[in-house]
């Protein structure tokens, strides 16, 4: 299912971009349905897609050599997550699976790298809001990794 | 002429009920044989007889004066004891001090509830006083994380919120067990779903520091303003009559101008995370 | 400032009379210097006047080390305290302004209080560590004491300072307005002169609020540094006119008893959960300093140090903080 700018207007991931910034994210957009247990990518993939979870809830993880799934963490409406397509070598350092039935927007990666490349607002502005996941997502980590260490 | 109080005597109240939350926290239902109010918030001396006393917030409704609860998690020697009371006997109360929440300042507002571990206490009393003015408020949204699903306290309690008008429960925790649909993580991942006016919205935090630490950061990311963000600080409280001088956080008496303090009055004061 | 006088022959015979009706406390020379102790008319002869100062502080007769603070209020003998330097006797402002809060009144200070008349003793000379002039506190009282006592020649002068100090002297008729006011010359003379005592014994040494703001930019080397030699015993916290944090422990009947307490020892901050922020020594030692220059008046308008110096000789290690604070001075400029 495709998407225009306004449907991106309502998301606060898509905030401070242009209507024409909007309407290029549009273009390269589409929305998809996930069922519950339906793996979205697993860890080592190679990635072609960024995502913004819509609606439901996922599940972030990686797994071990004797290939048990460990669960990490919970992705919410809202976030972004596979944000390794935009960087070489594209490779997935988690898997994701939906854990309630989920829609989520997909985002041409290749084609929004050149896009960035080609414009330096857009790109500025999209690779802040990446950089931020990734803090909160190690910040979020750390306050993990902490509640463990102190018993 | 009036005739001060001792402040130093506690006054007795009938422990009529204990429920069990959590193997380690349990809720004492207290029947007070004074009078006896509080805001939400503030705290009271709880002591059990020639045994000691340790300072807690009621997580009971303000608005229910006959009776007061008190959830005691068993982390040392006199909740140990407390752990160990069965109804009937008697408990010794001195309260209630320090300052609560303003729920005045909250009116015509979104109020966003960060809450982490026993923090939910002093936060089911919040929900309780907002619940009693929803009326005055726009919003009240509660994010709540537990370490495990057996840690999350007050279990019908999140149902009960997402049913009440104007009220949004969410809540995580850190490592999942069996059965556990929701969500995974730490409490800060919930803040990613929540719709709220940033322009017109008040922020609670409430929980162990660390959480409060991790917590009060993201809501300064997001937008919050320092005198946005209000802080209950738990910090050894002893006399609560702002003598005694254990809860000494820099220039603040915890138990005399807290426990519930703007990030803006803190934000100075070192070691508030300790 | 009003003074009345009396012979000294005459003092010592009221002071036998009051005994029927008052405690009476004094300062006394003993074998290890100047200490208070409770008179008798054996005694009376050889209390001590404007000779700096007792061993133990004032707080001793307002904030007992342990005391039962539930009980009923029983009205014991009023009493006299005489002797007192002004240095106690400004720490007892801090004292009233934290237990006789207007909204938690400590109902057993507050007894105390009204139940004892207070008579200073002007400081006629100074000790080793005495630097109560730097913190802007005169060695002689003018206010919160009742009267102040001078023995000069063969005469005993009282300086009237309070109402209930003239109330209580109306009472003997032999006390009369003093004839020859060229006295009270001298006794500006002997305040003069133990003042530059003071400024010549502490050159340098920063001022209250400027401490303050030296302790409030001063690094942790500093903190261990001075901190090394300190064993937590508690001295320093236990002989200061300031210090009153305490301990409530819970005795059977819901009863309490108050026990002073102290930040240097371990485990003052120490919770349930065991985390403990004050665990260091240094920690613990800042904490000291960082609460009576820093914290204190933020919170209270009188000062939370006093200079009288007894933390310097009661320290088993000999730390002596205004070497602390001479060295943050000097590193400043």
């Amino acid at each position: 299912m495709s998407l225009n700018k306004d449907d991106l207007k309502k998301i606060r991931f898509f905030d401070n971009y242009t209507e024409e910034q909007l309407s290029v994210i549009a273009g390269l957009s589409s929305i998809r349905d996930f069922q519950v247990k339906e793996i979205l990518f697993e860890q080592y993939d190679e990635l072609s897609e960024l995502f913004v979870l819509l609606e439901g809830t996922l599940s972030l993880g990686i797994s071990l050599a004797t290939e048990k799934r460990i669960h990490l963490g919970t992705i919410e409406e809202g976030q972004l997550f596979s944000w390794s397509a935009v960087f070489a070598p594209y490779i997935s350092t988690a898997w994701v699976m939906a854990i309630t039935p989920a829609k989520v927007i997909a985002i041409d990666s290749k084609k929004l790298n050149l896009k960035i490349e080609a414009d330096c607002d857009f790109g500025f502005k999209t690779m802040s809001k990446i950089a931020q996941t990734i803090s909160h997502r190690l910040s979020d980590t750390r306050f993990q990794l902490m509640n463990q260490m102190i018993i | 002429m009036t005739i001060d109080r001792n402040i130093y005597k506690p006054f007795r109240a009938k422990l009529t009920d204990v429920i069990e939350e959590s193997p380690l926290i349990k809720t004492f239902v207290l029947v007070p044989e004074e009078e006896f109010s509080f805001n939400t918030g503030q705290f009271i001396e709880l002591s059990v007889d020639g045994i000691g006393e340790a300072p807690f917030t009621p997580s009971s409704s303000p608005v229910v004066t006959e009776k007061l609860e008190v959830t005691v998690m068993k982390t040392g020697y006199v909740t140990e004891f407390m752990h160990n009371l069965k109804p009937g006997v008697f408990m010794g109360i001195r309260g209630p001090y320090g300052r609560g929440y303003p729920v005045e300042k909250f009116f015509g507002k979104e109020v966003l509830i960060l809450g982490g571990g026993c923090g939910l206490a002093p936060i089911r009393s919040l929900l309780y006083a907002l619940e009693n003015v929803k009326d005055k408020l726009e919003k009240v949204i509660l994010c709540y994380g537990s370490k495990t699903p057996s840690d999350c306290i007050y279990k019908p309690l999140f149902t009960r919120l997402n049913k009440i008008e104007k009220f949004e429960a969410y809540r995580t925790v850190d490592k999942a067990e069996e059965g556990w649909n929701e969500s995974v993580g730490v409490v800060t991942t919930l803040l990613n779903k929540v719709k709220i006016n940033l322009k017109n919205s008040v922020a609670v935090v409430c929980g162990p520091p660390i959480m409060m630490k991790f917590g009060t950061i993201r809501l300064l990311e997001m937008g919050y303003k320092d005198d946005e963000i209000y802080l209950s600080m738990e910090k050894n409280m002893s006399c609560g009559l702002g003598k005694c001088g254990h809860c000494m956080m820099g220039e603040f008496f915890v138990c005399k101008h807290g426990p519930v303090f703007t990030y803006k009055e803190l934000k100075e004061t070192p070691d508030i995370w300790k | 400032m009003q003074y009345l006088s009396i012979t000294k022959d005459e003092w010592d015979k009221t002071l036998e009379r009051l005994l029927l009706s008052y405690t009476i406390f004094a300062t006394l020379r003993n074998e290890s210097g100047i200490e208070y102790e409770l008179v008798n008319p054996s005694n009376i002869t050889r209390i001590s006047y404007n000779k700096p100062k007792p061993v133990t502080s004032l707080k001793t007769f307002f904030l007992p080390v342990r005391e039962n603070v539930t009980s009923a209020i029983s009205p014991g003998k009023r009493r006299i305290i005489m002797g007192i330097p002004n240095c106690d006797i400004a720490g007892l402002k801090l004292l009233d302004e934290i237990y006789l809060d207007k909204d938690f009144k400590d109902i057993y200070y507050r007894e105390r209080r009204e139940n004892s008349v207070l008579i200073s003793s002007d400081c006629f000379g100074v000790q080793e560590h005495c630097h109560c002039l730097t913190y802007d506190i005169k060695p002689y009282s003018t206010s919160n004491s009742d009267l102040a006592v001078i023995h000069l020649g063969d005469l005993i002068i009282l300086r009237i300072i309070t109402s209930r100090g003239k109330e209580f002297l109306s009472q003997f008729s032999l006390v009369k307005p003093m004839k020859d006011q060229s006295l009270v010359s001298e006794i500006e003379k002997e305040h003069k002169a133990t003042e530059a005592l003071l400024l010549s014994s502490n050159k340098g040494l920063p001022g209250y609020s400027e401490t303050g703001k030296l302790l409030r930019n001063a690094g942790d080397e500093i903190w261990r540094k001075y901190s090394a030699k300190c064993v937590s015993c508690g001295a320093c916290a236990t002989i200061c006119p300031t210090c009153s944090c305490f301990l409530l422990i819970d005795k059977p009947g819901f009863e309490k008893v108050k026990q002073l307490d102290a930040c240097q020892y371990p485990g003052f901050e120490r919770v349930a959960g065991g985390e403990d922020a004050l665990f260091e020594i240094h920690r613990r030692f800042r904490n000291r300093y960082m609460c009576k220059y820093v914290w204190k008046p933020e919170k209270f308008k009188p000062v939370a140090c006093t200079g009288c110096g007894r933390c310097i000789e009661a320290c088993l290690g000999r730390i002596n903080k205004n070497e602390l604070f001479l060295e943050l001075a000097l590193d400043r400029s």
